[in-house]
C-alpha cells in the first residue's frame, strides 16, 4: 500500500474520516450521500442476504440511512457506528421517531476500533467508506473480528487504479483526496483476504459513480451561482473545477475510476 | 375447428400487457395488447368490424418500463358523478372506479376560434354553429369541480380560444372567489398580441394568492412550423404576446404542440427562448393528440414523450440529459415526464448558470413508489409529489413553498457553510420547469393509463372527464351537440391507414360516413 504524496494518512483522517460532514465535502456532496442512493443499499442488502432477526453492523452508518432502511425493509437488527457524534445524534433521533430504537442503535466509534463484541454478528455493511478509511487493513480485520463464522460483508466503494490516475486527480480538494485513497478492485479482495474475509461477489456499478459526479458538478454550479465567495473561501478554483471533473468523467470511461460492490464471507 | 399454419415459430416482439383501448373508427371497446419491437413499445387491437390498428406509444422501451416504478396510490374524488355500467372508458365521469382524483380541471367556454389552426384537437375555428358557456354554465362547473376537489389546485380556462369569451374575465373573477387557487389560460396568444387593456386586467388579476399564468401556444420559430401547424406565421404576435405578458408581471408557459417531421428539430430552440424571456418561466412540448382536426400521420411513426426527451438531450447536450426527467408519479407514469430547473441570468451571457434539480438529489428515492417501502425523508417527498404533478403550474403558492421545501433538503449550512435556502432566497424567481406530455388518442388509448388520468374536462353539466377519454371516446362529440344544437359527427383520426374510408366534417376533422 502506498500512501499519496499529496494526502498522507493524517490529512486524509483529517478531511475524510470526519466524515461526509464536513466542508467541502459537504458542499460537493450534501449533508447525506452515496453513489446509487437507496436503490444501490437495496441491491447490497439483496446480495448479502439480509433478513428478518439478521444482526448487522452498518460501518461508518451516517445519519443512517442505511441501517434504517436495513431494519426497516428487512426486519433486522442493526448496531450503527460512525466516528461523528452529529451524525450519531442525527441517526439515533431518526430511529426513535420512526420507532425502531429496539432495533436500530448508533455509536459513537471508529471504523478502526469498533466498539462491539466478537463474533456476535451475522452481517456488515459498509458504503462508500472503507476509500475514506486511512488504515483499510484494520478496518477490515475489524469488520472480521464481529463477524460469526460464515457472517457476510458487504462493501459499496470506489475503486481506483493508482498507476493510471492523471496526477491533476490526486492533489486537490479533499473529496479527491478520498478518491485518490481509493484503490483498485484486487486490493480490496486482498485486504478482505487478509482479514480471512473470503470474497464472493463483485459487482460493478459504475452508473452510481457517474451520477456522483454530475451530482458534484451540479452543485459546484449552484454554489457559484448563489455563493461564489464560498467557494473562493474553500480553495476551490471554478475555472480549474470543471476540467477537473471532465477528467474524472473520462477516468470513468476508461475504467481507471469505478463504483462497485463487493460481498465476502468470513470463514 | 380451424387449423392454421404456422409462417416463423419466434414472434418478433415482447407481450407486455394485455389492456382495454377503442376501435378509433366505431369507438367500441376492444381489448388491445402492449408489445416492445424494436426497442419501441407499440399498442395493437382488433375491432370485430374494423379490423387490426397498430401505434406507437413510446419511442424507447427502456425508459417506458423504467417509468412503471413511478406510479402513486391514487387519492379518491371527493365526490363522482357516474356509476359504473358499461366499463372504462364509456361511463364518464368520474366514475367510481377512477383511479385518481383531479389535478387539474379544464373549462372550454367556447368552440369559437380566430384561428383555422390545420392542427387543433378541440376541432375549433371560425364556426358559426358552435357555443359559448354562460357564466352561470361557468359558475356550474366550478362548483362542481370545487364539489369532487375541496381545493382545486388550479383550473384552466380554454377553447376554442377563451380569450374572445366577452366574460372571460368575468369567469376567471369567479375562479378566483372560489377556494381554486390559480387560474391557467389557454391561448394562442391574438388577444394578448394587440390589446394591452385586456392584458393589463389579467396582469391585475395574478397577485399573491390567486395567480394567473399565461398557457402560450408555441410551436417554433419556423416559417414552415406555423404554416403546417397555425395556417399562418404567428411569429411576430407571439413575440408581442410575450413581451405584453412580461410588462403586465403575467408568467407565461410556452406550449408547443410537437408533429413528426414538422418542429421536433425546435424543441432546444423553445426551451432557450423560454430561458431567455422575462415572462416565460416552463416550457411544455405536446406529442400531437391525433383527436380532432389534424394533418394526415402514420401511427406507427407518430411522435413520443421518449422521442421529445430524447430531442431535448441531442439539441442542448450543454444542459440536458434524459434522466434529468422523471415521471410524474400522479397520472400514469408514462403520460407525463417533468424537470425543474435552477438558473441563473440570461442564456447568451458568458456566466449563465443553469442546474436540474433531480442532479442534486435522488428523486428516485422519493418519488420510486414500488421499490420505496421506506424514504429518508417523507416532507422531501410530499414537496417532490407537489412538484412533479399535473397540478404543478410554476408560480404558483404551492409550487414556490414545495421549490423551498427542496432547497431545504438539499442544505449543509451546519457543515458546508453555504446556507443553501438563504442562497436560493427567491429560488422562486430562478425556478424553471419543462414538462413532455403525450395526451392519448383513438389509436393510443390504453384504460390502464386512463383510468388514472388526473387531467380532467369540466362539462358544463358538471362532470369530470379525463382529457383524453373526452377528445378520443366521443364525449367532446357529444357535449357540442347537446350545447349547440346542432349534430355533431363522430371524429376519427385522419390516419394514412383509414384514408380509404374517410371523409371530412364541416370543421375539418374526418369521420366516416355511416
Amino acid at each position: 500500500m502506498t500512501a499519496h504524496p499529496a494526502a498522507d494518512a493524517a490529512t486524509l483522517k483529517a478531511c475524510c474520516a470526519t466524515g461526509y460532514s464536513s466542508d467541502v465535502v459537504a458542499l460537493l456532496l450534501g449533508p447525506s450521500y452515496h453513489p446509487g442512493g437507496l436503490r444501490l443499499t437495496r441491491r447490497l442488502l439483496d446480495t448479502i442476504e439480509a433478513g428478518p432477526g439478521d444482526r448487522l453492523v452498518d460501518v461508518a452508518s451516517g445519519i443512517g440511512t442505511t441501517s434504517l432502511l436495513a431494519a426497516q425493509e428487512y426486519g433486522a437488527d442493526v448496531d450503527g457506528v460512525d466516528l461523528s457524534a452529529a451524525n450519531v445524534a442525527l441517526a439515533s433521533g431518526a430511529a426513535q421517531s420512526l420507532g425502531l430504537s429496539g432495533r436500530a442503535r448508533f455509536h459513537h466509534g471508529d471504523a478502526e476500533a469498533l466498539p462491539l463484541p466478537d463474533a456476535a454478528y451475522d452481517a456488515v455493511v459498509c458504503e462508500c467508506a472503507l476509500c475514506t478509511f486511512p488504515d483499510k487493513v484494520t478496518a477490515a480485520a475489524e469488520m472480521a473480528r464481529v463477524l460469526r463464522p460464515g457472517g457476510r460483508v458487504g462493501l459499496t466503494d470506489i475503486t481506483a487504479d493508482p498507476r493510471r490516475l492523471p496526477p491533476e486527480l490526486t492533489g486537490i480538494a479533499a473529496w479527491v483526496a478520498c478518491v485518490a485513497d481509493a484503490r483498485p478492485v484486487e486490493e480490496y479482495r486482498s485486504i478482505l483476504a487478509g482479514a480471512g474475509l473470503r470474497v464472493t461477489a463483485v459487482e460493478r456499478h459504475t452508473d452510481a459513480l457517474e451520477q456522483l459526479v454530475r451530482q458534484v458538478g451540479a452543485r459546484l454550479e449552484l454554489v457559484r451561482m448563489t455563493s461564489p465567495g464560498r467557494l473562493e473561501e474553500l480553495g476551490i478554483d471554478l475555472t480549474r473545477a470543471g476540467p477537473v471533473l471532465a477528467m474524472v468523467q473520462a477516468a470513468i470511461r476508461d475504467g481507471v475510476l469505478d463504483y462497485v460492490l463487493l460481498v465476502g464471507e468470513k470463514r | 375447428m380451424t387449423t392454421h399454419e404456422t409462417a416463423a415459430r419466434e414472434r418478433d416482439e415482447v407481450f407486455l400487457e394485455l389492456t382495454k383501448s377503442i376501435c378509433p373508427v366505431c369507438k367500441t371497446t376492444i381489448d388491445a395488447e402492449v408489445n416492445v419491437r424494436d426497442d419501441q413499445v407499440f399498442l395493437r387491437k382488433r375491432c370485430a368490424e374494423h379490423g387490426e390498428f397498430e401505434a406507437r406509444v413510446y419511442g424507447d422501451a427502456q425508459m417506458y418500463v423504467d417509468a412503471q416504478r413511478f406510479n402513486k396510490p391514487g387519492t379518491r374524488p371527493l365526490q363522482t358523478q357516474t356509476v359504473v355500467k358499461d366499463g372504462c372508458p364509456q361511463d364518464c365521469g368520474l366514475c367510481p372506479e377512477h383511479k385518481q382524483h383531479a389535478c387539474l380541471g379544464i373549462i372550454e367556454v367556447n368552440t369559437g376560434c380566430n384561428l383555422d389552426c390545420p392542427i387543433c384537437f378541440a376541432d375549433s375555428g371560425h364556426q358559426p354553429d358552435g357555443y359559448s358557456i354562460t357564466l352561470e354554465q361557468c359558475q356550474t362547473m366550478i362548483d362542481a369541480f370545487v364539489a369532487a376537489e375541496g381545493e382545486p389546485e388550479v383550473v384552466m380556462f380554454s377553447g376554442g380560444e377563451p380569450t374572445i369569451h366577452k366574460q372571460i374575465l368575468q369567469m376567471i373573477d369567479l375562479a378566483q372567489a372560489s377556494p381554486i387557487k390559480a387560474v391557467n389560460l389557454n391561448t394562442n396568444g391574438i388577444r394578448l398580441a394587440s390589446d394591452k387593456r385586456f392584458v393589463a386586467e389579467l396582469g391585475k388579476r395574478n397577485r399573491p394568492g390567486n395567480k394567473v399564468n399565461i398557457y402560450l401556444q408555441f410551436d417554433g420559430f419556423d416559417v414552415e412550423t406555423h404554416k403546417a401547424i397555425r395556417g399562418r406565421d404567428l411569429r411576430e404576435v407571439k413575440q408581442r404576446a410575450l413581451d405584453s405578458c412580461a410588462e403586465a408581471g403575467l408568467t407565461v408557459t410556452l406550449v408547443a404542440a410537437v408533429e413528426k417531421g414538422l418542429n421536433e428539430h425546435e424543441v432546444g430552440a423553445v426551451v432557450r427562448h423560454g430561458l431567455a424571456h422575462p415572462a416565460v418561466r416552463s416550457v411544455a412540448f405536446q406529442p400531437v393528440t391525433h383527436s380532432g382536426r389534424h394533418v394526415e400521420f402514420d401511427p406507427l411513426t407518430r411522435l413520443t414523450n421518449s422521442d421529445v426527451l430524447h430531442a431535448i438531450a441531442d439539441q442542448l447536450p450543454q444542459w440536458f440529459r434524459t434522466d434529468d426527467f422523471f415521471p410524474v408519479p400522479c397520472c400514469a407514469p408514462t403520460c407525463r415526464s417533468i424537470t425543474y430547473l435552477l438558473t441563473q441570468g440570461h442564456p447568451d451571457d458568458a456566466d449563465f448558470g443553469l442546474v436540474p434539480i433531480p442532479r442534486l438529489l435522488q428523486v428516485e428515492d422519493y418519488l420510486d413508489y414500488v421499490s420505496n417501502r421506506v424514504v429518508p425523508d417523507y416532507e422531501v417527498r410530499h414537496a417532490l409529489e407537489k412538484l412533479w404533478s399535473a397540478s404543478a403550474f410554476i408560480g404558483t403558492e404551492t409550487n414556490e413553498q414545495q421549490l423551498r421545501q427542496v432547497a431545504e433538503a438539499l442544505d449543509c449550512a451546519d457543515s458546508c457553510g453555504v446556507n443553501l435556502p438563504e442562497a436560493l432566497h427567491g429560488i422562486e424567481d430562478n425556478a424553471f420547469m419543462i414538462v413532455v406530455q403525450d395526451f392519448l388518442d383513438p389509436y393510443t388509448l390504453n384504460v390502464r393509463q386512463l383510468m388514472k388520468c388526473c387531467v380532467e374536462e369540466i362539462t358544463p353539466d358538471g362532470r369530470l372527464i379525463p382529457f383524453c377519454a373526452y377528445n378520443s371516446v366521443g364525449y367532446r362529440e357529444q357535449v357540442r351537440a347537446q350545447m349547440s344544437g346542432v349534430e355533431v359527427a363522430d371524429v376519427v383520426p385522419n390516419a394514412t391507414p383509414l384514408q380509404p374510408l374517410l371523409t371530412p366534417t364541416p370543421y375539418g376533422s374526418r369521420q366516416v360516413p355511416r
